[in-house]
């Protein structure tokens, strides 16, 4: 099977773009490392607190002009954007797979979700209309008039480079802000390809802006008087302690979109084959770095025979799974981010055999298709008998490792998801309409799937999340992207 | 080879569909009482593509089984494509009929096991599918 032409074939000099202009930074440099063959690929800006605050400064600038700009207007360049985004999508599906070592399919899904985004937020006139009400008292009317708040900051995370930061921008600068993007430094090419097409769409200098970096930016973004919020996805330490506390401190609005602990009940009335195919691209797609991923799966009731035929048929296809690089098109699961993120998931796999648990299928020992170092590669891992409330069986892993547990009844199922204490993607699997409408309503699971292992909600829904996997009030996503992105001002009017 | 991922699946549709038209303009060029026929299937097998590329690129997504939703074993698939001159008209037709049923049983299999993703991929398959059914019986019933 074909292995795709890289469509970054020399080092990429990342800049950042501040006022319609892309300018080299005067910060530390870093490689961008294709974890699949370890090539350098790029090199990025670890930019300062005055680049920052430039592009602050020039997305403020833009912001009355902007916002003065027709949303009609500002819809066609967001038209504009969607054809230039169409036009180019296999170039930039294949940017993410270099960066992050997604395989082809999982990339191309993620420009398809940032298309979506960028296609709902299109239809701004009407979702922007405001509310009115004619003689609330004798004679006088009143209405509600969404109106834009200035600049906002949009930090994205490593798992999906590209798709994350389009949740919240075109809604941003649809409504009539303007933005500063801060894309994660070890993944920053697509979103540099996403600005450069931004400017070809023709939004004015200011109103589309990116700064790379790492913390200096973060905390430029959060001390920063002139920004109005922050929209974060990332881990649950940073969301709620850094990103979500500080917003409180300054005022500003944020949407902290955290880590994730997801548990897949899976009933004996399910539809085995379909359920064990969903468990796989649940599990093992994007190689378990999602915070929408299922980390444990609940099999619930006291047949040993199901149980044990079911377990079979998760490790017989789960021992298959294909691993290599991501272009090769017949790669199923690609590497890890990075050696230091690998590591990390087989310290929890040494974590899981002291705790107790067995280990069905050992992802440390794996095949790789092509000849690529294994420094970020690992293979899917099983576990059994692993205690919800065991590390393994309650922390993040990122990784792709399955925990699997056994309860008697569906109520025990729901309770040790509850217990959790995220709450961003639970599923259930099963044939059986009460049982699902018992775990929907009981569920404490911002995105709940029923037969579905990947909770990812489309563009038009919001993308929720509960308890410590998310932070803030409003979502990211669809209409309530649009009321996060604008106040409500109300008029009340009577003539005399 | 057996292949899992939408992709991989993808391109081989693509493939087969390029053969396809070649071998349908090299018999377009060898038997020209049958030109618009052969030309009207080469023309065909490349509408096919954009078809099934717009809906997979269309409706691709990380959510469902993309990588994990085909078991498509490659050498089940494998067409005859000579054209060589040697052949009559009718033994054109006989290697002709013997593709489309090929590319039939690809759409056919390709449409059921890819169930599990959004709808238009496996509709598109299978309106590909039914088109082959129709070609053969074209064929049939063309034979001198």
């Amino acid at each position: 099977m074909a292995v795709l032409e890289e469509p970054v074939k020399e080092i990429k000099v990342v800049k950042n773009y501040i006022n319609g202009e892309w300018v080299e930074s005067k910060g530390e440099i870093v490689d961008v490392v294709n974890p699949a063959n370890g090539k350098t690929i790029g090199r990025v800006p670890i930019s300062t607190a005055e680049e920052i605050n430039a592009a602050v400064a020039a997305a403020q600038e833009a912001y009355p002009d902007w916002r003065r700009t027709t949303p009609l207007a500002r819809s066609r360049i967001l038209f504009r954007l969607k054809d230039l985004l169409e036009e180019n999508f296999e170039e930039v599906s294949r940017i993410q797979t270099q960066e992050h070592g997604k395989c082809i399919d999982e990339s191309r899904g993620e420009t398809r979700r940032g298309i979506e985004n960028v296609e709902v937020a299109c239809g701004i006139p009407t979702l922007m209309q405001g509310e009115y009400s004619e003689d609330i008292a004798s004679g006088i009317d009143e209405w509600l008039i969404p109106t834009p708040l200035g600049v906002f900051g949009i930090i994205g995370p490593y798992n999906f480079p590209w798709m994350i930061p389009l949740w919240s921008a075109p809604y941003a600068v649809a409504t009539g802000n303007c933005i500063v993007i801060k894309p994660s430094s070890e993944v920053p090419l697509s979103q540099m390809r996403l600005a450069e097409l931004a400017e070809e769409a023709g939004f004015p200098p200011g109103v589309w802006n990116v700064v790379n970096g790492g913390r200096t930016v973060v905390n430029g973004m959060l001390d920063h008087p002139d920004i109005a919020g922050i929209t974060f996805v990332g881990s649950t330490p940073t969301g709620r302690d850094v990103i979500y506390k500080r917003c409180g401190e300054t005022g500003k609005r944020v949407i902290a979109q955290c880590g994730a602990k997801n548990f897949m009940t899976i009933m004996p009335d399910c539809d085995v084959d379909r359920t064990v195919a969903g468990m796989m691209t649940s599990f093992f797609g994007n190689t378990g770095q999602r915070c929408l991923a299922a980390a444990n799966a609940v099999i619930v009731g006291d047949d040993d025979t199901f149980y044990k035929n079911f377990v079979d048929s998760v490790i017989s296809l789960s021992s298959r799974i294909k691993i290599g690089y991501g272009l090769d098109e017949s790669v199923q699961m690609g590497p890890i981010r990075d050696k230091a993120k690998k590591e990390t998931v087989l310290r929890y796999i040494e974590t899981g055999l002291q705790e107790g648990a067995k280990l069905l299928l050992d992802g440390r020992k794996v095949d790789i298709i092509g000849n690529h170092p294994e420094t970020c590669f690992i293979g899917p891992s099983i576990f059994e008998g692993v205690r919800p409330d065991s590390k393994m069986g309650s922390e993040e892993i990122f990784g792709p490792v399955m925990s699997l547990m056994r309860v008697r009844t569906l109520e025990e199922a729901i309770e040790i998801s509850n217990a959790n204490p995220f709450g961003n993607g639970h599923s259930i699997f099963t044939q059986n309409g009460k049982s699902a409408r018992e775990f929907q309503y009981n569920i404490l699971s911002g995105n709940v799937g029923i037969n579905i292992g990947i909770t990812a909600p489309v563009a038009f829904f919001p993308f929720s999340g509960m308890k410590d996997s998310f932070y803030g009030v409003l979502h990211t996503q669809g209409k309530e992207a649009v009321r996060f992105f604008t106040e409500s001002k109300v008029v009340i009017q009577r003539w005399f | 080879m057996e292949l899992n991922t939408a992709s991989s699946v993808i391109s081989l549709a693509r493939e087969l569909e390029e053969t396809g038209a070649r071998f349908y303009e090299s018999l377009a060029g060898q038997y020209p009482a049958s030109e618009e026929m052969f030309t009207g299937y080469a023309k065909g097998n490349r509408k096919f593509i954009k078809q099934f590329e717009t809906a997979y690129y269309g409706v691709i997504t990380d959510a469902l089984e993309g990588c994990y939703a085909f078991k498509i074993e490659q050498e089940k698939y494998e067409i005859n494509s000579d054209a060589g001159s040697g052949l009559n008209i009718n033994e054109a037709t006989d290697r002709a009929i013997q593709v489309e049923d090929t590319m039939w049983r690809f759409y056919t299999d390709a449409a059921e096991q890819s169930k599990s993703l959004m709808a238009d991929v496996p509709r598109v398959f299978s309106l590909i599918a039914k088109k082959r059914t129709e070609r053969k019986q074209q064929l049939e019933t063309s034979r001198h």
